[in-house]
């Protein structure tokens, strides 16, 4: 006796129907949205790296931005302090013709008039703001940092404080990004306004001038030394910036590894699928047409 | 010697049983594409012979009980994988639709929000007292607030909706036990007279397969044709005549429905069919993922409370909570909102100078840190995408390979009950053909009657 076969095809049929049709959906989602992960289920693993994975490109996105705003900060104080050492070496110059004994009187009182106006400039240089907030106050950025009181051992009053912000600039870097300024323009190592004032104040009473003429050296070496902070914060937040964007780029492949669709292979997966899908109804078709012996009964 | 009238008797008997059999062919015709039909068999029986002096002859074939073709261990068979993938289509119901709430495949989820939150604290760092960056971290958190607030309503809809379905699956399952036990009745009172009841038993076999779509059963043959059904947790549902109905009860802990048998909760015994799925899905599935969110936002506005109290806001003041504080872990977060309306309260400064950014970079930090469970926020998100997709995955693969299964029983079914079209058409002949030979039969014993009185006659 030959062995008995299911007689219906019909569920058979359906059932790989059904299953090319999801082979073409399948494709043609991977084709349209461009990635093979279109549900979590898709690939769990897959899917739970590339949050990680946006997380972090998200991060470098700000990053970016704030390196951004960092260095227009940065880049006007800078320029900032570069005018202070211009007008620095300018009273530099006048100190040493002041200092010359060849000098009248009035012309010394017209020298240290000169450096008094020097003395202002620096002292607006020192009270920058950037974007409305005073750029050498510390953290008080609302404070006006320095004003002349002649109460002052120097005849300048610091009143702002001496605290530094620091920012991350890449994940796990932070860099401090500014720096008090007591620590420029009134520090002991090198008091610069103080040191103006004194050369004025010389200059007016034709009396030591070579100490005070040494002092603003001194304080000269002191502004440049602390000018080079600025110069390798700037420094430092381009190189973030160069490697923040290898990183994106680099995060790319990495997404595009794991979720990316191959559009070649996505398109041969499509035609394989219309292949077999137009196969299958034409094999319905004909088979679920086929005469069976009732057919001949007469 | 054998008579005339005894042929005649034969012949008549022959085309009553081809009658019949080609009756029980045409029904097997009619049932081709009958759902859970059983293809009949006629049994035909040969006559006992008569002795007449030393001779036997035949007294002709009549027609037996007609059998139902079906394999019972078969059948049983294709219960067990029914609830199986009852099971896991109910399950994955409510769950693609939570893995969609999640899917950062497509964009949707709380990763992008998650990130702008904190990302708008490292910005507020570059520049403190920068109002509109203020109102930036105020709105990123209202934002991510909203979302996993919504998260959650989301969540608890769907175990709602889940919910709904175990109601009206139970109020099923009910419906089927008392059909099936008044088929038992009807079953066993036609076994008991030696009856086929092979129609009755197609129709117990389809409403048994449909009460294992619905929950996980066991069945034993109670020797009368009857059927003794129960869960495979041992709660009875059909005990020949008699069902035993499920009843739902609203459970005040959590207002969702248990389900009870004789006053028992027997929910967490229910481990098959669509009714299992469901109560899956609603009872620890959906839970996980909502204890999960719970956790998050618990533990994000926890420890960034405690942060924000630890800096100093605009205003030189000391830090209040951003984010209200959350009583337990258990609801946190259908209750996450941000507490602060003014930008300033923001508590950026670590020294109570505007323009410090101490603490908005340690508040920006705590996306690094093992704030939730041991984890980052991100790596716990991130686990969290993982364990539902992985859910559904394996859920989905089981569902293939239950699919198969039952494709390969659904074909040895139909290779013994199945109607062959071919089959019923050879059949038909042969009765047709056996019914024309009866007649002749009849045809020509007539003749031989007619000679034999024509002889008397003539």
């Amino acid at each position: 006796m030959s062995v008995r076969i299911n007689p219906d095809p019909a569920p058979d049929l359906l059932a790989a129907i059904a299953s090319n049709r999801l082979a073409q959906n399948t494709a043609l989602q991977q084709i349209s949205t461009g990635q093979v992960v279109n549900q979590l289920s898709d690939n769990p693993a897959a899917a739970s790296q590339d949050v990680l994975i946006h997380v972090q490109n998200n991060q470098d996105d700000q990053f970016l931005k704030n390196i951004s705003a960092l260095q227009s900060q940065g880049q006007t104080i800078d320029s900032t302090l570069s005018s202070v050492v211009q007008a620095v070496t300018q009273a530099i110059s006048l100190g040493v013709e002041g200092a010359n004994g060849t000098l009248s009187d009035s012309n010394r009182q017209a020298v240290a008039l000169q450096l008094t106006g020097i003395r202002d400039q620096v002292l607006g240089l020192a009270n920058q703001t950037y974007q409305g907030n005073y750029v050498f106050s510390g953290t008080a950025t609302s404070t006006q940092p320095f004003v002349l009181d002649a109460t002052q051992p120097d005849g300048v009053k610091y009143n702002g404080n001496t605290d530094v912000n620091s920012i991350e600039i890449t994940s796990g870097q932070t860099i401090p990004i500014n720096l008090p300024g007591s620590q420029i323009f009134t520090n002991p190592s090198g008091d610069l306004l103080g040191a103006l004032n004194g050369l004025i104040t010389a200059l007016q009473n034709n009396s030591g001038l070579p100490a005070a003429n040494t002092n603003l050296d001194k304080a000269f070496t002191q502004l440049t030394t602390q000018r080079v902070f600025y110069g390798n914060t700037l420094q430092q937040l381009q190189s973030s910036q160069t490697y923040l964007n290898s990183d994106k780029l680099q995060l790319a492949t990495q997404a595009n590894s794991l979720v990316g669709a191959d559009l070649a292979t996505s398109i041969t997966n499509l035609e394989q699928a219309n292949t077999a899908t137009n196969a299958i109804l034409s094999a319905t078709n004909q088979i679920l047409t086929t005469l069976n012996l009732l057919n001949y009964l007469k | 010697m054998g008579s005339l009238s005894g042929a005649l008797g034969i012949a008549l008997g022959g085309m009553e049983v081809s009658r019949g059999a080609v009756e029980v062919t045409s029904n097997n015709i009619a049932n081709v594409n009958t759902a859970g039909y059983s293809r009949e068999q006629v049994n035909l029986l040969e006559n006992a012979p008569v002795e007449v002096g030393n001779l036997l002859f035949g007294t002709g074939v009549s027609l037996g009980q007609t059998t139902s073709v079906r394999d019972g261990l078969l059948e049983q068979r294709l219960d067990q994988e029914n609830q199986s993938a009852s099971q896991l289509n109910s399950f994955l119901g409510p769950m693609n639709q939570v893995q969609s709430l999640f899917n950062e495949t497509a964009g949707s989820g709380l990763q992008s929000l998650l990130t702008a939150f904190f990302n708008s604290l490292t910005q507020l760092a570059t520049q403190p007292s920068n109002v509109s960056y203020r109102q930036g971290v105020l709105t990123a958190g209202q934002n991510l607030a909203s979302a996993i607030r919504q998260d959650s309503s989301n969540l608890q809809s769907l175990q709602g909706n889940t919910d709904l379905s175990v109601v009206q699956s139970v109020s099923q399952v009910n419906q089927l036990s008392q059909q099936i036990a008044s088929l038992n009745v009807q079953i066993s009172g036609l076994e008991s007279v030696g009856q086929d009841a092979g129609a009755f038993l197609d129709q117990r076999t389809q409403l048994v397969r449909q009460l294992s779509g619905l929950i996980d059963i066991s069945e034993t043959s109670a020797g009368n044709g009857s059927l003794t059904i129960a869960t495979t947790g041992g709660t009875p549902l059909v005990d020949s005549g008699q069902s035993f109905a499920l009843s739902t009860k609203v459970n005040p802990n959590n207002t969702y429905h248990d389900v009870f048998s004789n006053a028992v909760d027997i929910a967490s015994s229910i481990t098959g069919g669509s009714l299992g799925g469901l109560l899956q899905a609603r009872d620890q599935a959906i839970p996980g993922v909502l204890n999960q969110l719970d956790t998050l936002a618990y533990n994000l506005e926890t420890s960034f409370n405690t942060q924000s109290r630890a800096g100093f806001d605009a205003n030189g003041n000391a830090g209040v909570n951003f984010f209200t504080q959350p009583a337990s872990v258990s609801g946190a977060a259908s209750s996450i909102a941000v507490a602060i309306s003014d930008p300033n309260l923001v508590a950026a400064s670590s020294d109570g100078s505007v323009g410090s950014n101490g603490n908005a970079e340690a508040l920006a930090n705590l996306q690094t840190q093992k704030i939730v469970s041991g984890q980052t926020p991100y790596d716990y998100y991130s686990n969290l995408v993982f364990q539902i997709g992985n859910q559904v995955s394996q859920a989905q693969s089981e569902q293939t390979a239950v699919g198969l299964v039952q494709k390969q029983l659904a074909d040895q079914r139909g290779a013994i009950s199945a109607v062959s079209l071919d089959e019923e058409a050879v059949n038909l002949i042969r009765y047709q053909s056996a019914y024309e030979a009866s007649a002749n039969v009849v045809n020509v014993v007539n003749h031989l009657l007619t000679t034999t009185i024509n002889m008397t006659t003539g």
